[in-house]
């Protein structure tokens, strides 16, 4: 294709400060080409940000560009004025941030914010910039973009901030976008949402992108190249299926071992950790900086030189940064994994019964409100736990699983139900008039790292506090010396006694606060997402550990997460929550097979799963969790729901449904008949090694099959409101209706697929026609709405040509529009008549018949 | 008369002052010694700011502690024909300069400027200390609990804030005043806030170890009562207890042991003022603190481990505050310097003779005085400001520091 829009070579960028310099990135080098979109690994610390700030060049006043060129559309940026670069920024250059709030101006509405960049950039009149900005905020999926126009940013919900931050970057029709963890802060459904609208901003602009993220799972969903980055250097670099399939570095391998992959089970196929911790920049070994951590390291060799990045013979742009690649055995596992043995669960431990909690939140402190309003954090929680079992709670914000946590741990008491450790009655007695049994049997893991000890007393003494409360031995030197034992049981060096907390890592602290809350040997300890906070090849270890210590000590865990996957590895059972009612619990299994929940299916769809040979089906949720202070009627659920139309009537908003048990323990909250119920599909399907092969050659064929899903399931839906007939559709969003009524008007479509899975065959019946490229092929990007990516896509399609586009059919354009996932766009930008225009007269037709130039 | 001129008197003041000179560079020396072992104290050699700050403060701490040495005549000497007499004049029976000259009542300034520090760092720190430890065994239970006691406590710190401060200068002070019972209600209470504090802090840390509570808790409260009965033994209080029939306690007062060092009436009315004044601010800061610190996660295990209250609030909640505490503790002091000069100023607070800045700065800023002889009033106002100048930046420089790591 044409030139790169990025390219970096041999970037140095280091940090001077009193100390001295601290390179942050070594020897870095990345091309990005016209629509492509590049992913970017790493744990924290690995220099992945620094080097998006050294793209923009913002890296304050101690970090340099030592060495290297960053060349932006072919030109040198280091020979800019400030003036040129200024001019980039923001404008050639969009970046878009972890923290929403942080990105908006919080004491000025959205509109003003947005217009501001048409009008700086291009000096448009306000009139032209509000209509932009509208758009925009139409084109990023925001229902009543007007009303959004007016609010001030405090007045949107997380998702919907981000999406405003990312129609700020795009309104200047940047060739290049930089995304740092854009949705690290948010939840897993919200974070699905702008997973879709980024990658389609790609097709739809044709924006080049830089993903920063440190979930493999995201970069997977998202792009098309990947650069892992370890300690400041990249250490492999390469498409997607690449490196993901075939992966040529021993630090990549580490990283897709120590996440919980669907293939990974906690007894027969446990993770493997990778040794060690990250070096300090003024630490790092000379050689391969990941050669103490690696299990392939030989004296000699890798300690021999500064290794370079080598191409991997016979990958095309694969390249590695390790010297021994060819010679490792890549599919071979370590030694010394350990198999353990299933536990069998003991007699139940904690029983929760109708556990209820209500909060009243009053307007004043003082004088009270008139109306005092109620918050229903939990309802009727139901359920139990035995011995030495692993309950996982699974939900999102707001869902209440946090009110749960502290109901137990007695920092709260229930408003009504009951709740029973071993057979004694503790949901009304608050911590502070429970004995010290009670007390040290329920214990907690907390989820910040940085958090969870006191910064101002050693690691020790606090310890060491905690058996004071709990009673445990007689004296301080006995209880010094039970510390210690602790200190040994979670794999940490005695010394640590004696250290402060901010002299320990991340996992270093997380282990503390597993030796606190298992030192006096509890009965239940509740696990709030106790690793999600880590690094990647930390949360490996710290997981492993605590599972074997609960494993040893025969303690029932409360597992409480949002992530799924870790779920699905650790738990032995499932309850998933939301909006503080329990919406499905069962076993492991019974929850990640069919029949889910609505809810579940959707959470698991969520869910970025770094493998390739997993196929999800494309479920997103409309919309933002409810307010708990103001929950919809009837199920919690309805609000988002896409099964809602096949419950007859209008049962899903009036009443909340019962709890359906389905056997096996599996019980679920829902109107849906049984019938409908055995309807559903599995989320996640695997089709085996037969992907290595297919992926092998461009990553095309992978991507056809995935959007063949999600076209399967895009079908699913109209499907489903056409069959609840004069139902409203469910959240009323402008294009969820343009879709149903096309589905009831439109003949093709009607074979029911939620009942019968499509073939390919079936699917493809419709592809337009392929023709060779001819030696002129013409420039599809006249058409509105064909960037330079979506251009590629076509192209790949066997489409080159305007007359091609301007015969499509109804059902062809359809296909496409399945294909390329566009909800409708092909109809809306009328392609076909631009096409027809474009092919009659060339530009001069196209003035004709619209009015203006195409673009 | 003779005079020293200009350079004479700058070198006969640098001269004077030799005992600081080499306080100051001994310090120099065991800092640049043993700087890697001192922490934070060392760190704040490391930039120019925190240099000059820390030096402008250890040079009024080494002036006050070698005041005798220092000052060529005493805080009272009266030599008639020095009355006004120019920065310089040398006296002609010693033949001792009047380095700063003299006063209105013919005392040199020099010597009074010298002695004043003794004063102002005396009782501007000590009352900052009482003023802080007020405030933070109110602002504690306010951040913590929240609810009706933050509204209630909030609502009185508000009250405190809004009174007009010179208007209870001028009650506290009025002689009619410091014949009744308030002020000594008022102050004896607050000098024994600091015993509770420090009482419930070994109380709530060694409630299960009695052996060691008990040896803490006597060592507390031997000492501090043994402190408040001191600083309660002024004779004017004394004879109040005579007069209601309290005689017992009065003589008790007088006992050597409880009379080794007290404070008068009007230095107790200056803590009490500044008390009032001071606390109701660390009060608000304390709170801010606590709502931040106490959402963490170490607060809510510390909960689930089953300690009380204040154990939290004095253990795991006040150190992760000290930062903020601490440079707001500086500036707080160089507020009560400067308080204590604007109560002098008004003619409050010390007596007639005192050499504190502000009484001086009052005494030489009347017209004719400023006129004629400016430097009766402008060296201790260069003194006042220097000290609150180096608190300053000493302030700014633990700020920077404290956030660096």
């Amino acid at each position: 294709m044409a030139e790169p829009i990025l390219e970096i070579e041999n970037l140095h960028i280091s940090f001077f400060t009193k100390a001295g310099e601290i390179p942050a990135v070594m020897d870095f080098s990345c091309k990005v080409m016209p629509g492509e979109a590049m992913g970017l690994v790493g744990e924290s610390g690995c220099g992945k940000s620094t080097v998006a700030l050294g793209i923009m060049r913002d890296m304050g006043n101690r970090g340099k560009i030592t060495k290297g060129t960053i060349k932006f559309m072919g030109r040198d940026m280091g020979e800019m004025s400030d003036e040129e670069l200024r001019d980039i920024r923001g404008n050639k250059i969009a970046m878009i941030y972890q923290e929403p709030m942080a990105s908006l101006n919080p004491a000025m509405k959205i509109g003003p914010q947005l217009m501001e960049v048409p009008i700086l950039h291009e000096g448009v009149s306000r009139d032209e910039a509000y209509t932009r900005s509208r758009d925009m905020l139409a084109s990023v999926r925001l229902p009543d973009p007007d009303r959004i126009m007016g609010s001030y940013p405090h007045q949107l919900s997380g998702g919907q901030q981000q999406r405003v931050v990312i129609a700020m970057a795009l309104l200047s029709k940047p060739a290049l976008l930089l995304l740092d963890e854009p949705t690290t802060a948010l939840d897993v459904t919200v974070e699905a949402g702008i997973v879709e609208l980024v990658k389609d901003l790609g097709k739809e602009f044709g924006t080049s992108m830089l993903f920063i993220s440190h979930n493999l799972g995201l970069i997977l969903e998202t792009c098309d190249k990947i650069t892992v980055m370890y300690s400041g250097e990249a250490v492999e670099t390469g498409s997607v299926s690449d490196v993901f399939d075939r992966m040529r570095h021993p630090y990549t391998q580490g990283l897709f071992r120590s996440i919980p992959l669907p293939g990974a089970d906690k007894n027969s196929r446990p993770l493997i950790a990778i040794p060690g911790q990250l070096p300090l920049p003024h630490q790092r070994p000379f050689g391969c900086n990941f050669g103490p951590r690696c299990l392939h390291f030989v004296k000699g060799v890798c300690d021999a030189r500064e290794i370079p990045m080598q191409d991997v013979a016979g990958h095309e742009n694969h390249r590695s940064r390790c010297e021994r690649f060819e010679e490792i055995n890549w599919s071979a596992m370590p030694d010394g994994i350990k198999v353990n043995e299933p536990v069998t669960p003991g007699k139940t431990v904690l029983q929760m019964e109708n556990v209820k909690k209500y909060y009243s939140v009053s307007a004043n402190e003082i004088f009270g409100g008139a109306h005092p309003r109620t918050v229903k954090a939990n309802e009727t929680i139901t359920f139990n736990a035995r011995e030495s079992e692993t309950v996982a709670i699974v939900g999102e914000s707001g869902c209440g699983k946090s009110t749960l946590a502290k109901m137990l741990l007695g920092l709260e008491t229930a408003t009504d139900g009951t709740i029973k450790l071993d057979g004694k009655e503790i949901q009304k007695t608050a911590i502070e008039d429970r004995d010290t049994k009670t007390i040290s049997s329920i214990q907690m893991v907390f989820q910040n790292p940085f958090d969870t000890l006191n910064p101002s007393h050693s690691v020790g003494s606090q310890i060491m506090r905690t058996l004071e409360m709990f009673k445990i031995g007689n004296n301080d030197d006995e209880r010094r010396q039970t510390m210690l034992e602790l200190l040994d049981m979670v794999k940490l060096p005695r010394a640590f006694a004696t250290r402060m907390p901010r002299q320990l890592s991340g996992g270093q602290k997380q282990r503390i606060g597993v030796a606190r809350a298992f030192a006096g040997r509890p009965r239940v300890v509740v696990a709030d997402e106790p690793v999600s906070a880590l690094d990647v090849s930390v949360q490996a270890a710290v997981t492993e550990l605590l599972m074997d210590i609960q494993r040893e000590s025969k303690t029932t865990m409360l597992f409480i997460s949002h992530d799924l996957s870790v779920v699905r590895y650790i738990a032995d059972r499932v309850v998933v929550m939301y909006l503080g009612h329990i919406v499905e619990q069962g076993t492991t299994d019974a929850i990640f097979s069919p029949p889910y929940h609505p809810y579940t299916e959707a959470l698991l769809s969520a869910i970025p799963i770094a493998d390739t040979s997993v196929e999800k089906k494309h479920i997103v949720l409309e919309g933002d969790i409810p307010s708990a202070m103001n929950p919809p009627p009837g199920c919690p659920f309805q609000t988002r729901c896409r099964w809602k139309g096949r419950v007859p009537g209008k049962l899903c908003e009036t009443e909340v449904p019962p709890m359906v048990d389905l056997g096996d323990d599996h019980s679920i909250k829902c109107h849906l008949s049984a019938d409908v119920l055995k309807e559903m599909e599995a989320v996640i399907t695997f089709h085996g090694k037969d992907k290595e092969t297919k992926a092998g050659k461009s990553g095309k064929p992978a991507k056809a099959a995935k959007s063949s899903a999600v076209a399967k399931a895009n079908q699913e839906a109209p499907v489903a409101l056409a069959a609840m007939g004069s139902a409203k559709p469910a959240a009323a969003k402008p294009a969820k209706s343009v879709k149903s009524k096309k589905a009831a008007t439109a003949p093709a479509a009607k074979v029911s697929p939620a009942k019968a899975p499509v073939t390919k065959k079936d699917a493809d019946a419709n592809r337009p026609a392929a023709v060779k490229k001819p030696s002129k092929p013409d420039d599809l990007k006249l058409i509105s709405g064909v960037g330079p990516k979506l251009e590629g896509v076509l192209n790949g399609l066997g489409i080159f040509t305007f007359a091609q586009v301007a015969s499509w059919k109804k059902a062809e354009r359809e296909w496409v529009d399945n294909y390329l996932r566009f909800k409708g766009r092909i109809e809306r930008d009328d392609w076909v008549k631009q096409a027809k225009a474009l092919a009659k007269g060339g530009e001069a037709e196209y003035i004709k018949v619209f009015g203006k130039k195409p673009r | 008369m003779e005079n020293l001129g200009f350079f004479g008197v700058v070198f006969g003041i640098v001269a004077r002052l030799w005992p600081v000179w080499i306080g100051l560079v001994l310090v120099y020396l065991l800092v640049w010694a043993y700087k890697p072992r001192l922490g934070l104290f060392g760190q704040l050699f490391n930039g120019w700011i925190g240099t000059v700050g820390v030096s402008i403060c250890l040079f009024w701490v080494f002036a006050a502690m070698f005041a005798d040495i220092i000052a060529p005549f005493g805080t009272r000497t009266q030599i008639a024909i020095m009355k006004n007499a120019v920065p310089g004049s040398v006296e002609a029976d010693s033949a001792m300069a009047f380095l700063l000259g003299g006063d209105h009542l013919a005392r040199d300034v020099f010597s009074r400027v010298m002695y004043g520090c003794r004063v102002v760092l005396l009782i501007a720190p000590a009352a900052t200390m009482i003023a802080f430890i007020v405030g933070i065994t109110l602002g504690l239970p306010a951040g913590y609990f929240g609810g009706k006691i933050d509204a209630a406590l909030s609502f009185l710190a508000n009250l405190v804030l809004a009174f007009p401060v010179i208007l209870l200068f001028y009650l506290l002070v009025t002689p009619g005043i410091m014949e009744t019972w308030p002020p000594y209600i008022m102050g004896g209470s607050l000098f024994l806030v600091p015993i509770i504090f420090f009482s419930v802090m070994f109380y709530t840390r060694f409630a299960s170890a009695p052996r060691k509570l008990a040896i803490y808790l006597t060592a507390t409260i031997a000492i501090g009562l043994w402190a408040w009965l001191n600083l309660m033994s002024s004779d004017l209080f004394i004879e109040k207890l005579n007069s209601v029939g309290l005689g017992w306690f009065g003589s008790m007062l007088q006992w050597s042991p409880f009379n080794m060092f007290g404070i008068e009436t009007n230095e107790l009315n200056i803590f009490v003022a500044v008390v009032f004044a001071s606390s109701p601010g660390v009060f608000r800061i304390v709170r801010g603190l606590v709502l931040d610190v106490k959402t963490r996660d170490y607060i809510a295990a510390a909960q689930t481990r089953g300690e009380s209250p204040w154990y939290i609030m004095l253990w795991e909640t006040l150190p992760n505050a000290r930062g903020p505490l601490i440079v707001d503790a500086c500036l707080r002091i160089g507020y009560t310097t400067i308080l204590l000069g604007t109560l002098g100023f008004f003619g409050l607070g010390m007596g007639p003779e005192s050499p504190d800045w502000g009484t001086m700065i009052k005494d030489g800023s009347q017209t004719a005085q400023l006129r004629l002889y400016y430097w009766q009033g402008v060296a201790p106002a260069i003194a006042l400001m220097s000290l609150v100048l180096g608190l300053n930046l000493l302030a700014d420089t633990l700020r920077e520091e404290s956030l660096r790591d």
